[in-house]
This record gives structure tokens, sequence and C-alpha cells, in this order.
């Protein structure tokens, strides 16, 4: 997944290590950083993201974007899908639709939204919406990454809104061109 | 207890008392069979009901489940909810509760508060009744059983997905009257809820009635939380009940309660119950029946055997005993048939000896006797006459004596034939004993059967013939009529007893009773009475007669005769006292008496310087006293007289009643000394070949011959052949009754050696004879004028 990156040369990298109370590494969690007491930029416009639905199941099923991003649901499946919102951060219902007959839909405030299918039930999603340019999402080993960040104070957020564990914060300080490594716990006492 | 006699009541009691107990124990066991049947068909009726109760709510849940899942699932219910409008979720909880037939819709958040109501939509938020309810699966649905607002709800919780859940829906359904009937109908068993409320138990649901209800509030057992069986009486019936918990909470405050009455399922065996008592009803008059046929069976025959037992007992063997089986009462019958047989020859062979006489086979006396009073009971009804005709025969007891008891016999047997033979259309003709024979005629006319007498006596006339031998043997007969001469059977042969006595007395062969009879007899026992007392009063005397010698003249001899100087009658002659003496046995006390008297006189006139033998008249009856011979002896020691100087005279009947005794005595007084004489001779049947062969010495003429011997040719040869004969044997021969010179001469030139008679003297006091004698010296001087005097003065005398 490609993050929205700001060109700048003076920009660290830092890798985030997220591990379940057990230390296990947690897939599809996110992650974002939020500077503390700095601005924040806001997305550019036309930012997009990418929801597929490809064998009645959306892909990829947690997905972070910044505020003001619009999110495409191309239909890969041969069949018709509505998609629907009850979240209080983004409200909306797609009509039954095939390809790519669906309008994008474009999430302005922060918050969680939890995608269905109005069709299948089984089919569930969550996008992660979040006021700042600096996030990313864990793979299968656990680890997110979070690219360009300036130096300065950050609160990171973690959480892995499929897996119904709390989130985690962490406060951090980026140096320029210091990339850091460092480990996070969801579900552990902070 | 009263005992039961009758066998045939006692074989019914005893086959019905059995039967009736079978049926009973039968019917005891089958009844509890159906009892324990029913039960047991009632439970098991109860536990299927049971299974399909629990099968059903949970289908009926599992329906509801599904029902609320593809609700919740409805987008636009869903939509609706998301909007977190209170109006609008209370609206479209209304909404779609209706499309699913909801009785109440809840929705709750996930944290359990209830946002929306539809049973209560004013009542403020707050948590959920049952939380349980929905933590008991999340993403699923459960359901219950449970209270809400008072009533009862079967609820299902189902979350509502957005796609992640984002509530509860709360669904209610109703338990209500018709969810009892539906499944009544499925499980054939009433069913009703029933909630234990604070104040007790309470009827949620039922499909009773009211009135039931109440009653089964009354029934119910305290709250266990676990399946209860019991049985509960509802309106007076019993039903067999079982209250199953059913909210799944532990509180289990609601419960069902199915039950069926018993009464019902019992309904169809109390019909079978009732056919058994039909059955046990009909085969106890079966039986009944069937043992009083048996029981008669074995009883008619019985009585039959009885009653000819009894009639068999009452003498009556004619009639067989009727019963013809093969069995054994069959055998009882035969037996007693034989003995019937039996019994009946034995009392004819019985009557035979008690009624008849063996040796003649006429009746004997007791027959008579019954055949008389029988016929008598019958005349005395009817005009007609009896008459009985009492016989003995003279001289049997010679023949009998002398020639044995078989000629005796054989004359017995004889003069019975010929009584038969002579005697037509007699009651009954019978031997008495002995020589005894009575004859009962019964006759109209007014015959006194006189003839009937001399036909018997004419047919006994004729001598009975043994082995060639004539045997003459007569008969006398007494003749009484009924009713004149006796009006009972004792007094008629008592009185042809006395007319038979009076015909041998009288020798007429037969007399017909006469009173005068009866009272001469009375007369003679007055007469006894008084004889007795005569030798103790010294009434009677001796008189003497002289015995003159025919050939001296000489008086050496006197015959004593007896005297009775009545007080009142005077002097009573011999002859009305001297039969009469020997038929009663007096005789011999008067001999006794004779006896002494002469010896006395005898020595008195020895010692007076007269020695006169004295003859002494002895009867038969005293021949048969073996003491006579001593008796003698002693009197002559007593007086000192010799033997030769006692003459006894004995007739010639007193040998003939029983010669070998007779002859017994006589020899032993010969052998005293005494001198013996037979008196009477020529009027008895002695024969002289017996005379000769006893010891006596005299032999005297009966006067019937001395008497007319002077008239009659005849008799005079026979006085001259019997004084010869007499010479021939040695004896001395004594002529009686001589009354006139003639015979006196007669017989001097016949040879007599001795007379007496009136002609020399008439019997003498003692006194006048020794005057007499002494007056003639000794001797008679027979006087050859006034023959004719004598003959008056000896008339007169006897």
């Amino acid at each position: 997944m490609l993050a929205a990156g700001v060109p700048c040369a003076d920009a660290t990298d830092i890798t985030l290590e997220i591990r379940d109370g057990h230390g296990n590494p947690v897939p599809d969690a996110v992650v974002f950083a939020e500077p503390v007491g700095g601005t924040t930029p806001a997305a550019k416009p036309y930012t997009r993201a990418l929801i597929d639905q490809v064998n009645k199941q959306f892909v990829p099923r947690v997905s972070i974007v910044q505020a003001g991003t619009s999110v495409y649901f191309p239909n890969s499946d041969n069949i018709r899908h509505s998609i629907y919102s009850f979240s209080p951060a983004k409200v909306f219902t797609t009509k039954l639709y095939s390809g790519r007959e669906a309008a994008p839909i474009t999430f302005n405030h922060a918050g969680l939204v939890v995608l269905g299918c109005n069709i299948h039930d089984g089919m569930v999603a969550w996008v992660y919406i979040v006021g700042t340019p600096w996030f990313g999402k864990s793979g299968v080993d656990g680890n997110g990454t979070l690219k360009g960040l300036p130096a300065g104070e950050y609160k990171i957020t973690a959480a892995a809104p499929a897996l119904d564990l709390p989130p985690a914060v962490l406060d951090l300080r980026v140096d320029d061109n210091v990339p850091m490594r460092t480990s996070i716990s969801l579900g552990a006492t902070p | 207890m009263m005992r039961i006699q009758r066998l045939q009541t006692r074989i019914v009691i005893f086959f019905v008392a059995l039967l009736v107990l079978v049926q009973v124990l039968a019917f005891t066991f089958v009844n509890a069979a159906i009892s324990r049947n029913a039960q047991t068909k009632v439970e098991e009726e109860l536990n299927v009901g049971q299974r399909v109760f629990a099968r059903q709510l949970e289908q009926n849940a599992e329906k509801l489940k599904l029902s609320a899942r593809v609700l919740a699932a409805d987008f636009a219910f869903r939509e609706a909810i998301a909007t977190h409008d209170t109006g609008t979720i209370a609206s479209v909880l209304a909404n779609h509760g209706a499309r699913i037939g909801a009785d109440a819709m809840v929705f709750a958040d996930l944290s359990g508060t209830v946002i929306s109501d539809t049973l209560r939509p004013q009542a403020e938020a707050r948590p959920f009744e049952y939380p349980a309810l929905i933590k008991a699966n999340k993403n699923g649905a459960s359901a219950s059983m449970e209270v809400l607002d008072g009533r009862a709800f079967q609820l299902v919780a189902v979350p509502v997905l957005a796609p992640l859940p984002i509530g509860w829906v709360i669904m209610g359904f109703a338990v209500d009257d018709g969810l009892a009937r539906d499944l009544r109908q499925l499980t054939e068993l009433e069913v009703s809820f029933a909630l234990d409320a604070p104040a007790g138990w309470r009827v949620l649901a039922s499909t009773l009635s009211v009135d039931e209800q109440k009653a089964l509030l009354g029934a119910m057992p305290a709250r266990s939380g676990q399946v209860t069986r019991l049985v509960m009486d509802i309106a007076n019936v019993d039903h067999q009940a079982l209250v199953i918990p059913l909210d799944d909470n532990d509180d289990a405050r609601i419960v069902a309660v199915l039950h069926r009455s018993l009464d019902g399922a019992l309904a169809a065996f109390e019909r079978l119950r009732f056919t058994l008592i039909v059955l046990a009803g009909f085969s106890l008059v079966l039986s009944i029946v069937g043992s009083v046929a048996v029981a008669r069976n074995i009883t008619r025959p019985l009585e039959t055997l009885a009653s000819a037992a009894a009639r068999i007992e009452h003498g009556d063997y004619i009639e067989p005993v009727n019963v013809q089986r093969a069995d054994e009462i069959g055998v009882l019958a035969s037996s007693l048939n034989h003995m019937r047989g039996g019994i009946a020859d034995r009392e004819k062979r019985i009557l035979k000896l008690a009624y008849e006489d063996p040796l003649t086979d006429l009746a004997n006396r007791s027959r008579f006797n019954n055949e008389l009073e029988q016929a008598i009971a019958q005349c005395n009804l009817g005009g007609i006459r009896l008459t009985i005709l009492m016989m003995d025969l003279d001289r049997f007891k010679y023949v009998n004596d002398t020639l044995g008891h078989g000629v005796g016999d054989h004359v017995l047997r004889e003069v019975s034939v010929r009584l038969q033979d002579t005697v037509i259309g007699a009651e009954c003709i019978a031997r008495l004993g002995g020589d005894e024979f009575a004859i009962l005629v019964k006759h109209a006319g007014d015959s006194d059967l006189t003839d009937t007498a001399r036909q018997i006596i004419a047919a006994l006339e004729m001598p009975i013939l043994y082995e060639g031998q004539p045997l003459d043997v007569g008969t006398s007969i007494g003749i009484a009529h009924f009713p004149e001469h006796g009006h009972d059977a004792q007094t008629l042969v008592r009185n042809a007893d006395i007319a038979m006595y009076a015909a041998k007395r009288n020798k007429t062969g037969f007399a017909v009773y006469d009173p005068h009879y009866d009272t001469s007899q009375q007369e003679h026992l007055s007469l006894l009475g008084e004889l007795r007392r005569a030798v103790d009063r010294n009434e009677l005397r001796l008189h003497y007669q002289p015995k003159v010698s025919l050939h001296s003249a000489h008086v050496s001899a006197v015959e004593a005769l007896i005297r009775w100087e009545h007080p009142t009658r005077g002097l009573v002659p011999p002859v009305q006292f001297i039969p009469f003496a020997e038929h009663t046995g007096y005789i011999k006390l008067l001999t006794r008496w004779v006896i002494r008297e002469a010896v006395r006189q005898c020595g008195a006139w020895l010692r007076e310087g007269l020695t006169l033998q004295v003859s002494v008249n002895i009867s038969a009856r005293d021949l048969m006293n073996r003491d006579l011979p001593e008796h003698v002896a002693e009197l002559l020691a007593e007086y000192d007289v010799t033997p030769g100087l006692l003459c006894l005279e004995i007739t010639e009947s007193g040998f003939m009643e029983d010669p070998l005794h007779a002859q017994k005595v006589l020899d032993r007084l010969a052998e005293l000394g005494v001198k013996l004489s037979i008196d009477d001779y020529g009027t008895g049947y002695s024969s002289l070949s017996y005379i000769m062969k006893l010891p006596v010495q005299e032999l005297k003429i009966d006067q019937s011959f001395i008497s007319r011997m002077a008239a009659d040719a005849e008799i005079s040869t026979i006085v001259r052949s019997t004084i010869d004969l007499g010479h021939n044997l040695g004896l001395q021969v004594v002529a009686e009754g001589v009354e006139d010179a003639a015979v006196w001469n007669m017989l001097r030139s016949l040879g007599c050696d001795d007379a007496q008679g009136f002609f020399m003297s008439r019997p003498l006091e003692p006194a006048a004879l020794a005057s007499w004698i002494r007056a003639n010296h000794g001797t008679f001087d027979c006087p050859k004028a006034e023959p004719a005097i004598d003959r008056v003065l000896g008339a007169q005398a006897r």
C-alpha cells in the first residue's frame, strides 16, 4: 500500500512492530502519527483509495485513509453488491451495482466506518479515517511503517479494528534522518 | 353357626363359594392389572406428551429465532435502528414486530440498555431484565420463556448487525390459551402455564376452564426447578400431572403443567371391568344352575334311595328301588334292592316262625290272637258274628307218653289235616300248643256252629292209623260267640276254654259257652278260698264205709271218704270240690290231710282194739308227687300203724296220665308195704297188660257195673269175667255200690271177695262206725228183708 508521502529531504521513516498482548504480530492493524503541537497538513484534493470486492469479500478488509479521501469501490465479482455504512463517521448506501458503476465515497470525518454489503451479510470491511497524512498498516509480519515524518513530537496510535483489540497510543520524538524502529503492543496495559 | 344339613345345599354352596372366590381373585388381579396398566398408560402418555411438548416448544423457539433473525437482517429495519432516532426505532419495532406476529419488541444496545420497548413505550431507559438472554449468544439468537410486564412470553433475542452487532432486538411471543390449545392438540394432554408469583401460583395460560384452573392452582406443588410428577385432584377427578419448569433462568418461575385425567384413561378399562363383572355374574348364575343340577343329580337318587329305605323300614318290600344308573348310586340302589329281597325273605321266615306252628303248619297262638283281634275289630264295624271253637284231645298225653313223641306228632299232624278238611271257610285254624287247637269262624248267620263241632268230633272218632295200628283220640270242644260271649279276644278265648272244660266234665263232646259255667267257675273260685281255710278251721271230716268180706261177712276194712261240713252251705259233697281241687292242684294238700287223718284214725282204732284196714283215694296228681312215699312212711311211723293197714286207691286215669312216673311212686309205696288198689275199674281204658305190671293187690269194680248187673245179663257177664280176671292176676276183687241182697248174693256166687255199699252200711263217722262194728260183732249179717228201703237211703246219700 502506498502512503501519501511528503517529498521532504529531512523526513524520517519509522517502523512499528505491532504486537498483541502475547507479543504476537498483529496483521491488518492500522497505525498513524499525529504531531503534538505542530500543524497537520490536510489531505491533498482528489486523494483516492480503493476497496475492491472479490469473491464476496472486501479487499482489503481494513483500510486507513486521511479525511477527505474518496474511496472507490470497484466490483470485481460477477455479482452485484450494495455497500452500506451505518457508522456515524460516514453513513451511506450504494445501489446495487457491478463493475465500476458505484460513485466514489468521500470520507470527510475522522472515525471508524464499518462497511457491509446489503446483499451478503458475511461481507465486512473497516475504514479508519484519520486527520493526518502519516499512517500505515501492518502486514502479515505485524510491522507497519510511517514514512516521511518530519522531526518533531508525535502521538502514535495503533488499532486493529477487525480484531476488536483496544487501540494503543505511543508518544514519540522523531529526529531528522534517524529512522526509527519501535514496537507497540495492542491490548497491553499502558 | 347353623349347620347346613342338606347335601344339595352344601354342594351348591361349595361350588358357588369356590367360583365366587376364583372370580373375586381373578377380578382383583385383573382389576389391579387394569389400574396398573391405566396408570402406566397415563404415565406413558404424559412422557410422550412431555417429549412432544418440549420438542414443540423448542421448534417454536427455533422458528421464532429464525423469524427474528430474518427480521433483524432486514436492511430497512437495520437502517431504521441505525438512525438512533427513538421514534423511528419504536415505530420500526412495532411495524416489523407485527410482521412476524411478535407480541412484544424490545431494542437494547450493545450494553444491554433498553432503547425502545413496544410493551412499555413510556418507560425510561433501563437495563434489560434478562441480560443472560442477550449474553448467552452474542452472535446468534437465544430464546427463553420469561415474564414481561406480568405476562409470559417466549422471548427471542437476536443481534442487529450493521454488519457488526449494534444492539439487540428481543421479540416476545405471548404464551396464551391459543398456544396451550395448540400444544394440547399435539400432546393430547391438558396444558397449563403457571407462574409462581409472589402472591402464589397464577395461571398464565391454560386449556382448562376457569373453575378447573382454580382447582389446578390449589393442587400445585411447591416450586422445585425440576420436572415433578404428581397426581392432582382437579374437580374431583384424579389427574396424572407433570410440572415442567420452563424459563432458562434459574429462578424457574414459569412452569408448564401437563396433565391428563385418569378417569379418561381408565374409561376403556372401565368398560373392560364392566364386561368382566357381567361375565362374572353370568358365570355365577351358570355355576349356580350347574351346581344345582349336579347336586340334584346326586341328591335326587339319594332321596329316592332314602325313601326306598324308609319303605323297607316300614315293611313295604313290594316296590323295588327305582334308580337306574351305572354309577356308584346305581350300585347302591341295586344293593338296596337285593337287601330288600333278603329282608323280605327273612321276614317271611321269621313271621313263619313267629306265627306258625312248625309241626302242623297251622297258625300258632300269637297268630290266632292277632287274627281274632283283627276279626273283632272288623266285626265291630259290621253285623258279622264270630265264633271260636276251642278243643283239646282226650288221652293225647297217654299216647305221647306211652308210644313216644313221634307218634304224638303224627297224631297232631293228622288232627290238623282232618280239621282243615272238615272246617271249610274258617278264618283261622290254630294249634295253640300241646294238644290244644282253636278255630276262628266268621259267619253271617245265626248258626251256633254246633254242626261244625259235631263234624269235628265225627272226623276225630275215626281212629288215626300209625304204622297200621289204630289210635283212638277223642276231643272236647268249647264254643264261644262274638259278641254274645265276650267283646274282646281274651274273654272269648277264656269263655271258649270254660265251655271246653264244661264239655269235658259233662262228657258231652262239645258245649256252647253258658254264663252259668262262668258262675260255677266263680263259685269254684270262692270255694277254693274257703277250701284253703277248711283245713285250718277243721271243717273237713272223714267218714268211713265198711268193706265186708263176701266169704266170711267179716268187716276187716273201711274206705275213708271226705266230707266238708261247710259252716253256711252245710254238707258239701265231694263231687263239688274234688274235681275242682284236682284241677287247681289243691288236691295235694287235701290228700295229705286225708292220709294223715286216716292213718291217725287207724292208729286210734288200733289202740281201741279195733284193727281196720283204711283205704284212702288218691288222685293222679298225687302220683306225680315223688315225696308221697316218704310222707306216707313218716305218717305210719308217727301214728305207729303197720303199713299193711293202709290201702291207697287209685283210679285208672291216675295211672294213665303219666304211667312211668306213677309206676315209680307205686313201686316205692309197695316197698313200704302199703296196700294198693285200682279204683273204679272198668270206666277207663287201661289195658290189663299194663295193670299187670303195677304192684297192686286189689281191684275195685266200678259201681256203674254193680248197680246194673242184677238187671243186665251182659253186665253181669262183664262183672263175672272181671272177677275171674282179677283172681287170675292174683288180685283181691272188691265190688262197690252193693245196694241189695240180690247183688250181694250174686257177687257171692261169682266169688267176688269183698263188697261195699249202702246195703251193708253208708259211710259213717268214726265213732258211729266203731259202734256199728261192735254192735255187729265185727261181721255183717245179711238181712233178708227191706231191700227197697236201703235203695231209697242209698239214693239219698248219693
